[in-house]
């Protein structure tokens, strides 16, 4: 059988083996041991272990064939509130007959994509289908949910995984696929992910595709040139050099033909700029400047005219840089 | 009218299924929808058809409708300016099933992208409220060249299922060319119909347009006889206009274009978008510059958010003398040394082309016969936006390149779809969302395929994609 992706094959598969997030995971068990859960809102950053943790808990609770009780949508794929409530209604209608446990369990991750319009509209769906089904909200930031669907589940903030957490992940992965992961590349991994095990995880099997023999900080920052924040630093360098239509090229390339949305190029564009090895108060500029366009796309302004700005603003920054 | 003197693309439309090429899975759809209706009204009691121009959306619909011998009702965009107009035409005509013959009717909503959403909202808001209330089938039709058309049309497309039409293949497009000519009894080299269809991007109306030029009173048509055919895409006056707008030196000289430049507001601002770093080649000149086009955009965004359209005259005035007057240091050189800078860099020793400016933009001629190369000049000169001009035997960069957005778009159609569709299968296996799959996980996918092709089959199997899937993955 394929393994496909690591972060697939080693996600756990168990509350039991789910790394740190400790006091979650033991109280997430004890739903299990009572059989019944309140509705669930799982708030963190990116590869934290919350759907994880969720699905983990779905296979303790109905065993293998928990697929049959559980419904993973994501909100920010859905096309509208509408369709929401149509694939919630169809599937909560009914009662989980076939299990001990007397309900199913709806996961919605993304929901703090979701407008407050829409929240609204789903706060009533939750009321309406509470008798068979319980929601599992899941999110990076608890500000963007509305505090009425806040106050009718139980938060759960996932941090982080810590240094050793995070680089136990990384090795214990790269053990189990017989590399020869060196000290610096296991240090290069942990420092371009932090806490983040999806990206640490997809990253090592990046690298380990492109390099047979000893991963070191080399390898994986060869890989990180060849994605995205590779050439959006490509697009910044481009603009500080005066470039701006090769500048323009290349935003376009990740606009169109990559298909990036305009607020993960502008956040992208973000750290990089952070990284840059130019004058401090040339930062705290960009960053001024990366702060209204960021505003500005919240308000429905086109992407590439607005992200050309920014990139029009690199150059007569480079401009004054190099005198 | 009779049938020999009509254009070949109304000469050629299909008039049943069966003669439409290209497309199937559209086809289909669209007929199971349609069918659907025998058995009650379904969910959906529209049908929402986009896609590139020129590719059989309407001649499906047309060819559907003869084939059921449905009655059509067509309603063009400029009948749905106003309400009442709108519902004069279609408001009863939606609730009766048949006609006094006993035909079953269908309605047709054509070209809705001529619907700008603006002064047109409430032409929007009455087709969904006529789409909620129907008792028959109705059809929207919109050309679609931009990923974000849907946001245009959302409270309509989110009463519909969804079809869409993709650029007619090369080889199904040779052999309608070819049916075509030979129902007239012209002989077409293939090697012609392969140039066309070529050159087309899937648009078939285009291709028959050509094909009916060059074969303009001959019996057969050879290679020699295709020059002379202009590119699509050249709109004549907007260039004259551009040019008086961004040499303008008050705010209502420049405002003028507006009105000059015959064609609407949206294309025009991404004209001046894209030839603005080209006139305002002095950095601050482009950053000012930039912000008026930014801010144009927001009064825009406003105007279309509060429905208030009199803050469109503050969009109009940033985009057009927002732009023209802050040039006050560019030499407007940009382009020349640009051109003299792409032709440096092609690998050919110097003097083996002259550079010259024209009163339509400048030429690039070289001076040998190129033989082999000329096709790699002429992909790096594409990149400036040059045209190969046949009887001048040189390329033209005219000092106004029309925007190229919706030419990227059309060329990358094949790979952002399979973009897309892989994105959901990563979305579904990593149990993340397809925008994310986009940004984070599939630019990694892409290096591990890369890197290592045992693990590259691994993952395509995984993932459970087709052929055309993987190699978009591996390219
Ligand atoms: N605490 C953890 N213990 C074990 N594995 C983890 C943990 N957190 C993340 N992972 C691993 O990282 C990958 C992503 O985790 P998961 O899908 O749970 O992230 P997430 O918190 O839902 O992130 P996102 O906000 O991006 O959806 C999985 O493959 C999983 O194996
Ligand atoms: N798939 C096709 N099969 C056969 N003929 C076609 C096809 N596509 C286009 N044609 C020819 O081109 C003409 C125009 O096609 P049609 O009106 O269906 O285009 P369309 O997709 O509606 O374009 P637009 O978006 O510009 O309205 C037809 O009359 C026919 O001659
Ligand atoms: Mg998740
Ligand atoms: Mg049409």
């Amino acid at each position: 059988m394929s393994s496909g992706m690591w972060a697939e094959k080693y996600r756990p598969k168990a509350l039991d083996e789910m790394w740190n997030q400790t006091e979650i995971v033991s109280r997430l068990k004890s739903f299990v041991k009572d059989r019944n859960l309140p509705h669930l809102l799982f708030v963190g950053p990116a590869g934290t272990g919350k759907t994880t943790s969720i699905l983990a808990l779905a296979r303790d609770l109905y065993g293998p064939a928990y697929q049959n009780y559980t419904l993973e949508l994501n909100a920010s794929d859905e096309r509208g509130i509408n369709v929401i409530r149509e694939k919630v209604k169809n599937f909560a209608r009914t009662a989980a007959i076939a299990s001990e446990v007397q309900f199913k369990i709806l996961i919605m991750d993304e929901a703090d994509s979701l407008t407050s319009a829409a929240q609204h509209a789903l706060r009533r769906t939750m009321e309406i289908y509470t008798r068979t089904c319980r929601f599992v909200l899941i999110g990076n930031y608890s500000e963007n949910i509305i505090e009425p669907i806040q106050s009718r589940c139980s938060v759960f903030r996932f941090g982080p995984l810590g240094e050793e957490d995070a680089k136990g992940w990384i090795k214990h992965i790269a053990d189990n696929e017989k590399l020869n992961l060196l000290p610096e590349g296991l240090e290069a991994i942990y420092e371009a992910s932090t806490g983040d095990l999806r990206k640490a995880t997809n990253l090592l099997q990046a690298a380990a595709a492109t390099q047979s023999g000893e991963i070191d900080d080399v390898t994986i920052y060869s890989v990180l040139g060849r994605v995205s924040p590779g050439r959006v630093r490509e697009l910044i360098n481009l603009g500080l050099k005066g470039q701006f239509m090769e500048a323009r090229e290349v935003l376009r390339g990740l606009l169109i033909d990559e298909g990036l949305a305009a607020d993960d190029i502008i956040r992208l564009i973000y750290s990089e700029v952070l990284r840059l090895n130019i004058p401090e108060r040339y930062k705290v500029r960009l960053s001024d400047t990366i702060g209204e366009i960021d505003y500005r796309l919240t308000q429905g302004a086109r992407a590439e005219i607005q992200l050309s700005t920014l990139v029009a603003k690199l150059v007569i920054i480079g401009e004054e840089i190099n005198g | 009218m009779t049938a020999e003197n009509q254009p070949w693309t109304h000469r050629f439309r299909p008039s049943c299924q069966a003669e439409v090429v290209g497309n199937e899975r559209a086809l289909s759809q669209f007929r199971t929808w349609v069918r659907s209706w025998e058995k009650g009204i379904p969910k959906e009691r529209a049908a929402f058809l986009h896609g590139p121009p020129g590719v059989g959306k309407t001649s499906c619909v047309v060819a559907l409708a003869n084939d059921l011998n449905l009655d059509l009702l067509e309603v063009n965009a400029s009948d749905f300016r106003t309400k009442k107009r709108l519902e004069e035409l279609v408001g009863r005509a939606s609730f009766q099933t048949v006609t006094i013959t006993g035909k079953r009717r269908m309605i047709l909503f054509d070209e809705l992208e001529g619907v700008s959403g603006q002064q047109d909202r409430g032409g929007i808001t009455s087709i969904r409220d006529i789409i909620k209330e129907t008792m028959i089938p109705i059809v929207l039709i919109a050309t679609s060249p931009g990923e974000k058309w849907q946001d245009k049309f959302r409270p309509l497309v989110d009463l519909s299922t969804l079809i869409e039409f993709s650029p007619v293949p090369f080889g199904a497009m040779v052999r309608r060319l070819r049916e075509c000519a030979a129902e007239l009894g012209i002989a077409v080299d293939l090697e012609v119909l392969e140039h066309l269809a070529d050159r087309s991007q899937g648009d078939l109306r285009s291709t028959l347009n050509d094909l009916e030029t060059v074969s303009r009173g001959k019996e057969r048509v050879t290679i020699q006889d295709i020059g002379g055919l202009g590119e699509r895409d050249r709109k004549d006056y907007t260039p004259d206009a551009l040019n008086k707008m961004f040499s303008a030196k008050s705010l209502k000289e420049a405002r003028s274009v507006i009105s000059s430049a015959h064609i609407d507001y949206d294309t025009l601002f991404d004209w001046i978008y894209e030839n603005l770093p080209v006139v305002l080649d002095s950095p601050r000149d482009l950053v000012r510059g930039m912000e008026a086009l930014s801010r144009a955009d927001i009064h825009q965004t406003r105007a279309q958010r509060t429905q208030a359209y009199r803050l469109l005259k503050y969009m109009f005035n940033e985009m057009t003398g927002g732009v023209a007057l802050s040039k006050l240091y560019s030499t407007g050189t940009g382009l020349l040394s640009q051109v003299r800078e792409k032709t440096a860099t092609l690998g050919f020793p110097p003097g083996a082309f002259t550079v010259t400016e024209s009163r339509e933009g400048i030429e690039v001629k070289p001076v040998k016969y190129l033989g082999n190369d000329w096709r790699t000049v002429n992909n790096g000169l594409r990149e400036v936006g040059a045209q190969w001009v046949r009887g001048g035997n040189a390329w033209l960069i005219p000092y106004f390149r029309p925007p190229q957005l919706v030419w990227r778009y059309r060329r990358t159609y094949q790979s952002r779809r399979r973009r897309n569709e892989v994105a959901a299968k990563v979305a579904e296996r990593c149990h993340i969302s397809s925008k994310e799959a986009v940004a984070e996980v599939i630019p990694l996918v892409k290096v591990m395929v890369d890197g290592d092709p045992g693990m590259a089959d691994e993952i395509t199997g995984w993932l459970d994609l087709d052929d055309k899937q993987s190699k978009w993955l591996k390219s």
